[in-house]
C-alpha cells in the first residue's frame, strides 16, 4: 500500500538569536493509510515538529514532505492552507475550540470553509459526527459549558467532519484525567477501525502508546 | 461569510465593556458630526430663505444702464420685452417678480439706517404676503405687546414701507409712524420722500439689516423712473437646484433676443458698480445671476463653517482611529491562539483579515447608527426649542436670531457610512497583522 505520509531526510532548523537550533535531524518516516500511529518521546524530542511538518504548518529546511501524494516543500501559504482544509484534521492538546461558537457551529466550521456541501447536507453531516462522539445533547452548548473530555470530543468531531485523509493529534490526552484520556483514545481507535482514517498522534503516556498499532520513537530530533 | 459575521458579532458581545466604551467614543463623534452638519444645513436653509426672499429669485435678471461711460445705474430698461423673453424661455417656471432697486438713508426718531430699497408691486407678487413673516410688537419695541400690528398687503399703497424688526428698533418707530428716505437720484441730485411704516417684518438674518421693502410707485417717483423700467426680475423655478441650468439658458435666450449681456460675475450687484462704471460702454447691459451669486459674501461664511466642521471632525476621527487601532491590536493579541486554530483547520489569510475588519465594521455600524440617531434627535430638539442667539456676531454667522438645525436623511446615512468605513480602515493594520500570522507561531509552537 502506498504511503499517505512520507518524510524523507527531513532537517528542520530554527534560528535562535545568533544560534541555529536543529529540531529534526535527517528524519525519514513513511505512514500508510489506516495506521493508528503514535509518535512518542520525551519533551523537546521533536514530536510536535514532526506533526507540524505532516500538518503542513511548517516546511522543512532540507528534505521533502509528501502528504497524500502532494509534495509540500514548494507550496505557498494558500496551497498549504487548502491542503490542510481538505486532507488533514487537527486535534490539539488544549482542545482549541472557537469559544464564541456552540458545538454544532464548531463542528460545522471546516465544512463552511470548504463550501462543498449544501446547508442540508452540512447539517446531516454535523449531526452524524456529533452523534459519533456522543454529544448530541450538548449540540447547542458553548465550549465553556463543557467538560475537558467533552471539548476534546468536539475537537475530534471537528477534525473528522471533512473526512480527512489524516488526523493529527498533538498530545490529545495530556490535559485530561486518565479515565477521560483513555475514553478519548478508545474513541479515536474506534473511528480509525470503522472509517479507516489515518491517525497520527504524539504522546509520552505509555498507556496511550499501548493502544497504537505503530509506534515511532523520537529522541533529540531523530527517529530511534 | 455568515459564520465570520457570527464570530465577529459574538466576540463583540463577549468583550462587552470594551465594545461599549469604544462604541460610546465613536457614537459621540457621530453625534457631533450630525449636529454640526445639521447646523450647517440649517444655516444653508436660512441663507436660501433670506436670500430668495430679500435679495434674489432663484435666478436674477438685472442689469446696468449707463447714460455716460462713467455712470452705472442698476436698472433694466425695456422691462416688458425682457419679461416676455423670461416667461417664454424659462423651463419649469414657477413665477416672476419685478423688484425696483435703490440705496440710501432712512431717518426716524431714533436715528438713521443706511439700507437698500426693494421696490414691490404687490399685484405682481402673489406670494409676497405668505413669504414675509411679520414680527410681534415686542420683537422691536421695548414693552411692546405679543401681537402683530400692521398689514403687509398695504405695501400696495403709495408711500408705504415695510421695515425689519432690527431697523424698527433702531429707528424707534412702530406701525403707522412716518420715516424719511433720502437718496441720490440717477441725475446726481439728492431727493427725499416720506414713507409710512405699514408693517414690521421678522428679521431674516443679517440680510434684513440692509434691506427695506417699499411701494414700487414710490420708488419710481423718488428715482424718476419710467413705467417700462425696473431694478431686477427675480425668477423662481420649481427646482432651485436647476438654477444654474436656467441661468445659462436665459443668457442664451436673452442674447438671441438682441439684448447685450455682461459676462457672468458671481457677485451681488452692489459689488459691480465700480467695475461697470469703469467700462467704456453706454446703454443697457443685462446681468444674469443666480441667488447664490447675490449672497456670495454670505456663502463664504457657510464655507468657513463647513471647513471648521471638517477640521473638528477630522481631529476627532484621528483620535478615535488611534483608539480603534490600539483596541484591535489588543484583540488580535488576545485571540492569537484562536487565529492559529482557525488557520490550522483551513481558514485562509483573506478570511482572517475579513473577520477582524467585520468585527470593527460591525462595531462602527452599531456605534455610528446610535450616534446618528442621537444627533438627529438632539438636532430636532434644538430646532424645536428655537434657542435665541444672544450674540450679534453669532447671529450674523448663523443668519438667524434663533438656532435653526435641519436634519436630512442623506446626512445621517452619509455620516453612518463614512464613519463605519473609517472604523473599518482604522482596523486595517491590526487585521493585516492577524492575517499575516503563521499558524505555527499563532499556536505558540515556535516564537
Amino acid at each position: 500500500m502506498p504511503a499517505i505520509v512520507e518524510l524523507n531526510n527531513v532537517v528542520k532548523e530554527y534560528p535562535l538569536g545568533k544560534l541555529v537550533v536543529t529540531a529534526l535531524h535527517d528524519v525519514s518516516i513513511a505512514i500508510t493509510k489506516g495506521e493508528f500511529t503514535a509518535i512518542a518521546g520525551p519533551s523537546g524530542s521533536g514530536k510536535t515538529t514532526i506533526l507540524n511538518m505532516i500538518g503542513c504548518m511548517d516546511v522543512p529546511t532540507t528534505g521533502t514532505v509528501k502528504i497524500d501524494g502532494t509534495l509540500t516543500n514548494n507550496l505557498d501559504d494558500h496551497a498549504l492552507t487548502t491542503l490542510r482544509l481538505n486532507r488533514i484534521g487537527f486535534i490539539f492538546q488544549s482542545f482549541n475550540l472557537v469559544n464564541v461558537l456552540d458545538v454544532r457551529q464548531n463542528v460545522e466550521f471546516p465544512l463552511l470553509l470548504q463550501g462543498k456541501l449544501s446547508s442540508k447536507d452540512r447539517k446531516l453531516r454535523v449531526e452524524e459526527m456529533v452523534e459519533k462522539v456522543g454529544l448530541t445533547k450538548q449540540m447547542t452548548q458553548r465550549p465553556n459549558e463543557l467538560s475537558g473530555g467533552q471539548r476534546q470530543r468536539v475537537a475530534i468531531a471537528r477534525a473528522l467532519v471533512t473526512n480527512p485523509a489524516i488526523v493529527l493529534a498533538d498530545e490529545p490526552t495530556a490535559n485530561l484525567d486518565s479515565t477521560t484520556g483513555h475514553a478519548i483514545i478508545e474513541l479515536m481507535r474506534d473511528l480509525n477501525a470503522n472509517d479507516h482514517t489515518t491517525f497520527i498522534f504524539s504522546t509520552h503516556d505509555p498507556k496511550v502508546m499501548e493502544r497504537a498499532t505503530r509506534l515511532i520513537m523520537v529522541a533529540d530530533g531523530k527517529v530511534v | 461569510m455568515g459564520m465570520l459575521i457570527l464570530i465577529a458579532y459574538r466576540n463583540l458581545v463577549q468583550a462587552r465593556r470594551r465594545t461599549l466604551l469604544l462604541s460610546a467614543a465613536i457614537g459621540l463623534v457621530t453625534t457631533l458630526l450630525v449636529l454640526l452638519l445639521s447646523l450647517s444645513q440649517g444655516i444653508s436653509d436660512n441663507l436660501v430663505k433670506s436670500a430668495t426672499t430679500l435679495s434674489a429669485g432663484h435666478v436674477v435678471v438685472a442689469g446696468f444702464f449707463k447714460p455716460s461711460p462713467s455712470q452705472a445705474i442698476p436698472m433694466v430698461t425695456d422691462a416688458g420685452k425682457v419679461r416676455a423673453v423670461i416667461e417664454k424661455e424659462t423651463p419649469n417656471l414657477d413665477y416672476i417678480i419685478a423688484r425696483g432697486r435703490g440705496w440710501g438713508k432712512i431717518v426716524g426718531p431714533g436715528g438713521t439706517v443706511q439700507t437698500g430699497l426693494s421696490g414691490v408691486t404687490l399685484v405682481n407678487e402673489p406670494r409676497f404676503v405668505a413669504t414675509l413673516q411679520l414680527a410681534e410688537q415686542l420683537e422691536y419695541k421695548e414693552g411692546g405687546e405679543a401681537r402683530i400690528l400692521g398689514d403687509s398687503t398695504r405695501i400696495g399703497s403709495p408711500g408705504s414701507v415695510i421695515l425689519f424688526a432690527n431697523q424698527a428698533k433702531r429707528l424707534e418707530v412702530d406701525v403707522g409712524d412716518a420715516v424719511t428716505f433720502i437718496t441720490e437720484t440717477n441725475d446726481g441730485r439728492t431727493n427725499t420722500i416720506d414713507l409710512t411704516v405699514v408693517a414690521v417684518a421678522r428679521d431674516l438674518g443679517m440680510l434684513s439689516s440692509w434691506s427695506v421693502l417699499v411701494n414700487m410707485e414710490s420708488l419710481r417717483k423718488v428715482y424718476k423712473l419710467s413705467d417700462d423700467t425696473t431694478g431686477a426680475f427675480w425668477v423662481y423655478v420649481k427646482d432651485i437646484d436647476k438654477a444654474d441650468e436656467v441661468m445659462n439658458g436665459l443668457r442664451v435666450s436673452l442674447a438671441q433676443a438682441g439684448f447685450q449681456l455682461m459676462d457672468h460675475d458671481p457677485n451681488p450687484f452692489f459689488f459691480k458698480f465700480e467695475t461697470v462704471a469703469g467700462e467704456d460702454w453706454t446703454g443697457q447691459k443685462l446681468d444674469v445671476t443666480i441667488w447664490r451669486d447675490e449672497v456670495s459674501f454670505l456663502v463664504k461664511i457657510l464655507d468657513a463653517f463647513d471647513l471648521v466642521t471638517v477640521f473638528i471632525s477630522a481631529v476627532l476621527l484621528i483620535i478615535i482611529a488611534i483608539g480603534i487601532s490600539n483596541t484591535m491590536f489588543n484583540t488580535v493579541r488576545e485571540r492569537t491562539r484562536e487565529i492559529g486554530t482557525m488557520r490550522a483547520i483551513g481558514i485562509q489569510r483573506g478570511s482572517v483579515l475579513l473577520l477582524f475588519l467585520l468585527e470593527a465594521s460591525l462595531l462602527g455600524l452599531f456605534a455610528t447608527t446610535v450616534g446618528a440617531v442621537a444627533g438627529a434627535a438632539l438636532s430636532v430638539g434644538i430646532d424645536l426649542a428655537a434657542f435665541p442667539v444672544p450674540i450679534p456676531a453669532l447671529k450674523a454667522i448663523l443668519l438667524s436670531d434663533t438656532v435653526h438645525m435641519t436634519v436630512r436623511l442623506s446626512t445621517l446615512l452619509m455620516s453612518v457610512v463614512f464613519l463605519t468605513v473609517c472604523t473599518g480602515l482604522a482596523a486595517l493594520w491590526p487585521s493585516f497583522r492577524a492575517a499575516r500570522m503563521r499558524p505555527i507561531v499563532a499556536l505558540g509552537y515556535v516564537s
